[in-house]
């Protein structure tokens, strides 16, 4: 035993101390294993094809799901004639409005609950009809065997115009949903004071979620118990709201989804499908697999809603920002889904400024409800708050990244009580940013270029960021079991979406245990055999989950010196966990090998359990960002070419170096989509219906679109107060920037301020001519 | 969803075109797109025709002119590598290269590049528009961003999505057609049908044909050919604006110009009045200015597309300055 278990153990290196039960961890000064760049743990599965995702479960006698949806933004279903399907191969059921199992169930957008099936479809792909059916095929023909007698109704699909007095009413009162306000100070007062007043309308396009696996589930009933496989952030979240359409205990609803294909805010929730999923389960008695085309997950499971943002805002001669005001409006699509939700925020908060007003409206369209897009509301904002600041900049005579330096927050002016950040990371990101990506020289090089005659045109440009959340916080619990051999088992219930959390997990606890990453294995994702949690979102499954592992581990390890202490017979204070041992203080010839402990041979496990601290009273804890780029114009031909980019992030400690570059470089390969290609199509003027449902027509970035080199810069300042890992959250903070970036470069290279994303060779087309013509 | 469909492979071209004949059979060459077609339910196939099985329709050889024969089968990717190409009509080679994305080169054939289904979103998606049968073309009074500014005749406004077709009408290439009555030769600047004809067709094909060879003539003396394409993104994507450039060069003097373009028409889009302002002319900022702009003077735009006239002109001005200079500004 003891040479068998050396394996599991590190050597060599020391292990952090182990507080007493009643103190709180030390702050980490050194790290062992976190913050190296460790591939991730689940990597060879995910390459091989041998990790299983909900598209793959193929359980026993299992058939399969398919929904008919209403191919019209805004109709009346006056009838539905299911007997042609019925009669159909393979088919075992058919759900609609008027079955029993689906009559008295309802679905919840928001505050707002609507029948699972509504009489009156509201948005292009509003649930109709489920069908069950033996095959994926015969599902499917069967779906558009239903004959459906719609009465067709107007719609309104552009929210710019969706006030107007003559618009289709989308819910049968008016569309204004939500008007939200927001002021601090005087704002004449601080207009007044400026040297320079600019004003600009701004504009964003709907982005729709592409997540490689599309939304669907699997569900299977043993007698009154329900298991759902479902590709989600949050397998909690699936089992509460299943759980609440169905009327069942918590207890009876098992959610599993240990490895899921991507879902950038939109899987934070089960869907509509997943629900009828589990009645056509139920009613055929057969487990059924529902997975969602590509064009349904476009039209049905959300989307970045579009934004109009009227800013407006004041500075000095020396670079002070004295007052910013911005209206904006956006749609929540046919039910309240969060429409402008938090596209403010950087308006309010991002940089020091007095006086401050904000309006936001939320509008109903006859278009798929939004869900949450990584960073929801932010890069909209950003989009418009830094390229004004770049606008100031260049009237007052200032370098873009001088004005930002000199505006930098140290409290949360947006919030009650203007609490201060823990750290603001902002100024460190402006500053190392530039200097790493040589801001001066390159502006100087990019006039000698553009000076000279030709059509090519380069521009380098900023964009800064804070992102609202990324503290994470309670509630969490994490359980850690280690095994007679030495070997350790970490039970959570947080999703990894991709982001590494798994490895990042294993690394925390290796780091407090002395082990190797690679002897833990870990259990997530179920909600039968893990601990709560809440999804994985809002850019805080790391400082929500981390610390919690964290203490889970030394839980474990004071368990353990509690064990040892029987076995050698001295009091428990005197002993110090060293990894594979436990030693004695007063002679460390006294010790004992963890895998010797009698009462751990007698169990066969201890465990420890961990649970997440409460954030700091009266601080804020919230990541920063700039970013950095450079690209280059045709002038003649409209297209733009990204060279480099840089983004600095202060997100506090570095858990895993891999990734963190992986997030970074990610989330600005989708703010390229943001800044660049990516635009939802409706057919305004004559069938409201979704034009680009494929992806050819609905342009994500390719290879050849991103930057030709991106580099990332972690600011990794120490932050002990955020919780007792110091890591912020990342996974959002890196898209929000990314788009005002492009922007500013792209006024560097053209001298035009394009106000509307995406920026496409159209779009640069379009304004040069404009210009041209004066 | 797919709907169900047979599939046959013959050995036989006879074979091939026998199948052919009969109701609902389409060709499956590459097929890059036609499943996606089918899914889409844009083409009402059930019997899927493979030429797989055929023997001699792949691979290029020189022709005693010394021009060029390709194989209708011969795969993009073949048709941008290979060295005849490259040095004969560097332009095909480009326009083959630009074709969406190196798996679908790897895979679409030069064949199936020439009879393509057009991309308009209408007539993709849940539209049903003039092409398939109905009765309106959505684009002309919707959205048309992406759509046609020539030859479109307010009837439909997709644009032709080949990149080969248009510099294969530059070189003056024509195609060999295999058929059940005759077979015959088309020149590859009659093979596509503009809307004021047929909205319904793509081709001249009659069903049953097979196109099994393209043939192109020897190259003019001093040839100069090139294609550029720009699209919304950088890869994997259709022409927003593309011309083929094929030029007889005498010293600095075009002899004679062909300019085709692509992302403009229903079909690849003959430049006429540009040919005009070239031919016989040294190229000089002036005359590149004056053909540049004559070949957008008919345009004519649709509320979406105006932006197209600029990029053209732009695009060709950029692409003329190059002609002699290596290819580069």
């Amino acid at each position: 035993m003891t040479t068998k278990d050396k394996i599991y153990y590190r050597e060599g290196l020391p292990v952090p101390e182990t507080p007493d039960p009643e103190n709180s961890p030390e702050f980490w000064r050194q790290t062992d294993v976190v913050g190296k760049p460790l591939p991730r743990v689940d990597a060879y599965e995910r390459v091989s094809g041998t990790a299983v995702y909900p598209s793959d479960i193929l359980l026993p006698n299992m058939i399969y799901g398919a929904m008919l949806r209403s191919p019209h933004p805004n109709a009346k279903v006056k009838g539905i004639d299911t007997s042609a399907a019925e009669k159909m191969d393979g088919v075992r059921a058919i759900i609609t409005g008027q079955s029993a199992e689906a009559k008295n169930v309802k679905w919840k957008y928001r505050d707002q609950q609507v029948p699972l099936f509504a009489s009156h479809c509201r948005f292009e792909g509003e649930a109709v009809a489920a069908v069950a059916a033996d095959t994926r095929y015969q599902a499917a023909d069967a779906a558009r065997a239903i004959k459906v007698d719609y009465e067709i109704l107007d719609f309104a699909v552009d929210y710019e115009h969706a006030l107007d007095a003559s618009a289709a009413k989308v819910g049968g009162k008016g569309n204004l949903l939500n008007e939200e306000r927001y002021g601090r100070g005087d704002l004449d007062k601080g207009f007044a004071e400026a040297d320079v007043v600019l004003e600009e309308t701004y504009r964003t396009p709907c982005e729709l979620h592409t997540p490689m696996e599309p939304h669907g589930c699997v569900a299977n009933w043993e007698r009154d118990r329900l298991t759902v496989w479902e590709s989600s952030q949050g397998v909690y979240a699936v089992q509460s709201r299943i759980a609440e359409a169905l009327d069942l205990p918590l207890s009876k609803v098992r959610a599993v989804g240990h490895y899921m294909g991507g879902g950038f805010g939109s899987k934070l929730w089960p869907g509509k499908y997943t629900v009828l999923c589990c009645l056509l389960a139920k009613k055929t008695a057969r487990p059924v697999k529902m997975m969602l085309s590509r064009e349904e997950t476009y039209l049905c499971v959300g989307n970045r809603p579009a934004s109009t943002m009227r800013i407006k805002a004041g500075v000095k001669k020396d670079g002070t920002l004295t007052a910013l005001e911005f209206d904006c409006s956006g749609p929540s699509g046919a039910y309240p889904a969060g429409g402008v939700q938090l596209v403010d925020w950087l308006v309010r908060d991002l940089y020091r400024c007095a006086n401050v007003r904000t309006s936001s409206k939320d509008i109903l369209i006859n278009a798929g409800p939004a869900r949450p897009f990584r960073a929801p509301g932010h890069p909209q904002g950003a989009w418009a708050l830094e390229q004004m600041v770049d606008a100031l900049a260049e009237k007052i005579d200032m370098d873009p990244v001088a004005l930002r330096l000199k505006n930098i927050p140290l409290e949360s002016q947006a919030r009650e009580g203007a609490p201060p950040y823990t750290t603001t990371g902002l100024r460190q990101c402006l500053e190392r940013g530039a200097e790493q990506f040589d801001w001066r020289e390159s502006i100087k090089r990019i006039n000698g270029h553009n000076g000279r005659d030709n059509h090519l045109k380069r521009g380098i440009g900023v964009g800064a960021c804070l992102w609202i959340a990324g503290d994470g916080g309670p509630p969490s619990t994490v359980i850690i079991k280690l095994y007679k051999d030495g070997s350790v088992n970490l039970n959570m219930g947080a999703s990894d979406i991709g982001t590494g959390t798994k490895t990042v997990m294993a690394q925390v606890a290796a780091e407090e245990l002395g082990v190797h990453p690679s002897v833990i294995q870990i259990e997530h994702a179920d909600t039968a055999t893990t601990q709560f949690a809440t999804p994985s979102g809002g850019s805080k499954t790391v400082p929500t989950e981390a610390p919690t592992v964290r203490n889970a581990a030394i839980s474990l390890k004071q368990a353990l010196i509690t064990m040892a202490a029987e076995d050698l017979k001295v009091d428990r204070d005197e002993l110090n966990y060293i990894g594979d041992e436990i030693v004695w203080s007063g002679d460390d010839s006294k010790k004992i090998r963890i895998t010797e402990l009698s009462t751990l041979q007698k169990r066969g496990e201890v465990i420890g359990v961990g649970y997440r601290g409460p954030n700091p009273e009266d601080k804020v804890v919230n990541p920063f960002a700039a970013q950095f780029c450079e690209l280059e114009v045709n002038t003649l031909s409209g297209e733009i070419r990204i060279l480099r980019f840089l983004g600095a992030h202060d997100s506090g400690r570095v858990l895993n170096r891999l990734t963190f570059d992986n997030q970074v470089y990610g989330g600005i390969v989708m703010g390229v989509g943001l800044g660049l290609t990516e635009n939802r199509q409706l057919d305004e003027n004559q069938t409201g219906k979704l034009c680009n449902r494929n992806w050819h027509d609905y342009k994500l970035p390719t290879a050849l679109d991103v930057p030709l080199v991106m580099s990332s810069l972690p600011i990794e300042l120490d932050d002990p107060e955020s919780n007792n890992t110091g890591a912020k959250g990342l996974g959002e903070p890196v898209t929000i920037p990314t788009a005002a970036a492009i922007a500013n470069a792209l006024y560097m290279a053209t001298g035009v301020r394009f106000t509307r994303a995406p920026v496409t060779p159209m779009a640069v087309i379009r304004e040069l001519s404009k210009k041209e013509k004066g | 969803m797919l709907p169900k469909f047979s599939y046959v492979r013959p050995d036989k071209l006879a074979q091939a075109v026998k199948h052919l004949e009969t109701d609902k059979a389409v060709i499956h060459a590459g097929g890059t797109d036609l499943l996606g077609c089918l899914r889409e339910r844009i083409m009402d196939g059930d019997l899927l025709v493979s030429l797989g099985g055929l023997k001699g329709l792949a691979g290029i050889k020189e022709t005693a002119d010394g021009g060029l024969s390709i194989g209708a089968l011969t795969t993009i990717t073949e048709v941008s590598e290979n060295r005849l190409v490259r040095d004969k009509y560097p332009g095909l080679a480009q326009g083959a290269a630009e074709v969406a994305s190196p798996q679908l080169r790897n895979q679409g054939t030069l064949g199936g590049n020439l009879c393509q289904k057009p991309r308009c979103w209408y007539f993709r998606g849940e539209f049903h528009c003039l092409r398939k049968g109905g009765g309106l073309c959505f684009a002309i009074k919707g959205e048309n961003q992406f759509h046609a500014i020539f030859g479109h005749d307010k009837i439909c406004a997709i644009t032709h999505p080949s990149d080969t077709a248009p510099v294969l009408v530059a070189l003056n290439a024509s195609v060999d057609v295999v058929g059940p009555a005759v077979n015959r030769s088309i020149a590859v600047e009659d093979l596509h049908v503009p809307p004021a004809e047929d909205v319904r067709a793509e081709t001249v094909l009659k069903r049953g044909e097979i196109i099994t060879r393209i043939t192109i003539p020897a190259p003019a003396p001093n040839l100069y050919s090139s294609y550029r394409k720009i699209r919304a993104r950088r890869s994997w994507d259709f022409a927003l604006a593309g011309a083929a450039l094929a030029f007889a060069m005498d010293g600095d003097r075009v002899s004679r110009a062909n300019v085709v373009l692509s992302g403009a028409a229903p079909v690849p889009w003959r430049s006429t009045a540009m040919e005009e302002v070239l031919s016989g002319s040294t190229l000089t900022a002036e005359t590149i200015f004056r053909a540049a702009r004559a070949a957008v003077a008919e345009a004519r735009p649709l509320a979406g597309n105006q932006y197209k006239v600029e990029m053209f002109r732009g695009m060709l001005e950029e692409e003329l300055r190059k002609v002699g200079k290596g290819g580069e500004v």
